[in-house]
C-alpha cells in the first residue's frame, strides 16, 4: 500500500457519467470503495457534508468503484453522493494505490503527494482528517462526523477488491519453485529525499533500525557487482516463497548498509538460504531460538573487510553486520516471516538482527570449514547454519587437548535440551588459543571432532534418577558410550553432526558452541555454497 | 529534489483462490484430521474426533500424520484426503 510521502501515480478512468476521470496532479481526496462493503456505505455519506463545506474550493473528492458500472449505478442510488464516482472494473489503479482494505482514503495534497492515508471507518479519523484539509485548503474546519448520530464510532473495512480471489477455481495450482526470472520490482517516487527514512519505515521495509533508502542510483551501483541480470531469481524465501531476484537483494542490501563489494557474497548466501536442505521454512517459521549464521571462508574474506579476530560474533566489522542484516532484510521482506507475525519464535534471537562470522584461517592449524565441505582453499564460500545463540566456554587452566576439549563436549552436552539426544547438529567454534592448544598435541582436525563425539554424552543417571521430560521416552533409541569412566548417552548420532571453525581473537581462551535445530532431513542441514557471481 | 525508491518488498504477482464453499452442516459427513507430527497432537485430535462424532454426527473421520511439522504437508498427504471425500479437514498440533 502507498503511504505517506509517496508520490500519488497519474491516471485517468471512466466516471459514472460516460465521462472520464483524469488525476494529474493537485489537491483529491480518493476514496476506494465496493459496492458491497457495508462500512464503504457508512461512510461515503459523511463525505458528502465534507463535499460540500468544500464545494468552493479546489479541492476535489473521488470516489473510485471496485466493481462495475451497474453495481456502482446501483449501489450510488441506494445513498446519495455528492462527488463524482470513477470507475475501476480492471483494478488497474487499485493495484497502483495497493490499499490493504476498503474504505480507502488517500489525500492527495497540492504537491501531488499523499499526505495521510486511513482504512476501514473511524470518526474521530474522518474528522482528523476533515480538519486537515481544511486547514490545507484555508477554510473553516468542518466537523463531518458526530459521535452521537446512532452509527457506530468505528468499522473495519473489507478486504480490497485487488487482493480478492483471481481465479474461479479453488484447486490450488502449482508454484514453480524454480523461476528463472521474475519482474522487475516497481518504484516509488518521493517528493523530497529527506523523506525517504520515514516512507521507508512507514511501507515497512525496515527491521527496527533505521535504513539506508534504497534509492535507484543506490541499488544500481549494488547491482554493477554482479554480471547477473536484475530479474535473475536467485532463490524462492519461504514462507511466503517470494521471489528473491537480483534487484530485490540488491535493494534489501543497500537498506541494510552494505557495501557494494560485498554484493557477491550476499548473493551466495541467499542461494544457500534458498537449499531446500537448510530449510529455511522451518527456520523462520519455528517457535525455537533458531536463526542463520553466517561463516564466510576464502579470500573474499579478507579482501572484502569481514572480521574473524576478536569480536567476531559482535559490532565489530561493516561487512560482517550489513552481509546479515541483508539476509534477515530479504527473509523479511521478501520471505514474509516478520517477527511480529509467522516468526513465531518464543524468545527469539538477536542473530535475527545480523549473524555473520569469518574463520580464522589464518590462526587455524587446520584445513578450514569450506576445505572439509570440498571447496578449493582459494573458492570464497559461504556457510550458513541455523543456529542458538551461541555458548561460550572458558578454559584458562589446561594445556592439554583432551581437556580443553572435554570442557567444550561438557557445553555441548546441553545443545537443545540436556536429556535431547541424536541431537541437532552443532557448530563448535574454537577461539585460536584452543585451536593452537588441540594442534599443540598433534591433533587434527578430524580427531578433535571424533573425540568431541566419542566424548558428549549425557549420565544414564540423568534419565533413570529422575521425572520425565524432554528427551527421556526416547532413551530406548540411544546409544550408550562410557564418557569417563561414567555411563551416558551418546548426544550426536555421528561425528558428521559436530562441525569446527577456527574464529575470534588470539587473546583468550574461549570457545562458542552453537546448538542446531532439528536433525537430519527434518531440521535445518548447514549448507556452503560458492561466491561466483 | 524528488527522489526514485526500488520497491524492496515482495511483489510476486499469485493467483488468489476463491475458498471453498461453507458448510451448513456435518451430519454423515468424511472428515480429515492432520496431525503435524508434534508430540501432544495425536490427543488432541482423539478428542476432537469424538467430539465430531458425538455433536456433529460426523460418521468417519480420515487420520493423516505429516512426516515432520517442519515442513509443508506433502502432496500424497494432502491427496488422502481427497481421495477419501472428505468434506472438510482440521490441522491440529499440539506441544
Amino acid at each position: 500500500m502507498l503511504t505517506t510521502d509517496a508520490i500519488a501515480p497519474h491516471f485517468t478512468l471512466p466516471d459514472l457519467d460516460g465521462g472520464t476521470f483524469e488525476f494529474t496532479g493537485g489537491s483529491v481526496l480518493l476514496v476506494f470503495f465496493e459496492t458491497d462493503c457495508p462500512t464503504c456505505r457508512l461512510l461515503l455519506p459523511y463525505l458528502n457534508r465534507l463535499a460540500d463545506h468544500l464545494r468552493a474550493t479546489n479541492v476535489k473528492i473521488v470516489a473510485i468503484s471496485q466493481d462495475d458500472q451497474d453495481a456502482t449505478q446501483r449501489a450510488v442510488g441506494q445513498f446519495p453522493v455528492r462527488f463524482p464516482v470513477a470507475l475501476d472494473r480492471e483494478l488497474n489503479v487499485s493495484r497502483k494505490y495497493d490499499p490493504a482494505a476498503v474504505p480507502a482514503l488517500f489525500w492527495l495534497d497540492e504537491l501531488g503527494k499523499i499526505a495521510r492515508t486511513q482504512l476501514g471507518f473511524s470518526k474521530n479519523e474522518l474528522n482528523s482528517l476533515s480538519a486537515e484539509i481544511c486547514a490545507a485548503t484555508g477554510v473553516e474546519p468542518a466537523h463531518i462526523a458526530d459521535a452521537y448520530d446512532g452509527r457506530p464510532n468505528f468499522k473495519p473495512g473489507c478486504l480490497s477488491r485487488h487482493l480478492e480471489s483471481s481465479t474461479p477455481s479453488a484447486a490450488a495450482e502449482r508454484t514453480d519453485l524454480y523461476p528463472g526470472s521474475a519482474q522487475r520490482a516497481s518504484r516509488i517516487e518521493l517528493m523530497r529525499e529527506a523523506d525517504a527514512l520515514a516512507f521507508c519505515v512507514e511501507a515497512g521495509y525496515a527491521d527496527p533500525l533505521p535504513v539506508v533508502p534504497p534509492t535507484l542510483q543506490s541499488v544500481e551501483q549494488m547491482l554493477q557487482q554482479t554480471a547477473r541480470e536484475p530479474d535473475d531469481v536467485i532463490g524462492l524465501i519461504p514462507p511466503n516463497y517470494g521471489a528473491a531476484t537480483v534487484e530485490k537483494i540488491a535493494a534489501n542490501a543497500v537498506m541494510a548498509g552494505c557495501p557494494p563489494e560485498i554484493m557477491p557474497v550476499l548473493l551466495a548466501v541467499i542461494r544457500a538460504a534458498s537449499d531446500e536442505r537448510f530449510n529455511i521454512h522451518g527456520v523462520q517459521a519455528t517457535t525455537h531460538f533458531a536463526a542463520p549464521l553466517v561463516v564466510v571462508n576464502g579470500p573474499a574474506s579478507g579482501e572484502l573487510g569481514f572480521a574473524c579476530g576478536q569480536n567476531v560474533f559482535s559490532n565489530v566489522a561493516r561487512a560482517n553486520s550489513t552481509l546479515g542484516r541483508a539476509l534477515q532484510l530479504v527473509l523479511r521482506n521478501l520471505g514474509g516471516a516478520r517477527p511480529d507475525a509467522i516468526d513465531m519464535s518464543t524468545l527469539g534471537n538477536s542473530a535475527k538482527f545480523s549473524c555473520c562470522i569469518a574463520e580464522n584461517e589464518e590462526h587455524s592449524p587446520w584445513e578450514p570449514l569450506h576445505v572439509e565441505h570440498g571447496f578449493d582453499a582459494q573458492q570464497s564460500a559461504v556457510t550458513l547454519f541455523a543456529g542458538e545463540p551461541p555458548r561460550g566456554i572458558s578454559e584458562h587452566k589446561t594445556a592439554s587437548a583432551r581437556q580443553v576439549l572435554r570442557a567444550i563436549a561438557r557445553c555441548l552436552a546441553t545443545t537443545w535440551s540436556y536429556r535431547v539426544c541424536m541431537a541437532p547438529p552443532a557448530l563448535v567454534v574454537l577461539g585460536p588459543e584452543h585451536a593452537k592448544t588441540i594442534a599443540a598435541d598433534g591433533w587434527s582436525k578430524q580427531d578433535a571432532r571424533h573425540f568431541l563425539f566419542e566424548n558428549t554424552g549425557v549420565p544414564i543417571r540423568a534419565y533413570t534418577g529422575e521425572e520425565e521430560g524432554e528427551g527421556t521416552a526416547y532413551a530406548q533409541y540411544f546409544e550408550e558410550v562410557t564418557v569417563n569412566g561414567e555411563r551416558c548417552y551418546r548426544k550426536f548420532k555421528s561425528p558428521d553432526a559436530i562441525r569446527i571453525v577456527v574464529a575470534g581473537g588470539t587473546a583468550g581462551k574461549f570457545s562458542a558452541v552453537v546448538g542446531g535445530w532439528g536433525s537430519g532431513p527434518h531440521g535445518s542441514q548447514p549448507v556452503t555454497y560458492p561466491v561466483d557471481d | 529534489m524528488s527522489i526514485v525508491l526500488v520497491n524492496p518488498l515482495d511483489e510476486t504477482v499469485r493467483p488468489v483462490r476463491k475458498p471453498a464453499a461453507r458448510l451448513t452442516s456435518l451430519e454423515g459427513s468424511t472428515v480429515g484430521l492432520l496431525d503435524i507430527s508434534k508430540p501432544g497432537g495425536g490427543t488432541y485430535l482423539d478428542r476432537l474426533e469424538q467430539l465430531l462424532q458425538e455433536k456433529f454426527g460426523v460418521a468417519r473421520a480420515v487420520r493423516q500424520m505429516k512426516p515432520t511439522f517442519t515442513r509443508p504437508a506433502p502432496g500424497d498427504v494432502l491427496q488422502k484426503f481427497a481421495d477419501e471425500a472428505c468434506v472438510a479437514v482440521v490441522e491440529a498440533l499440539a506441544d
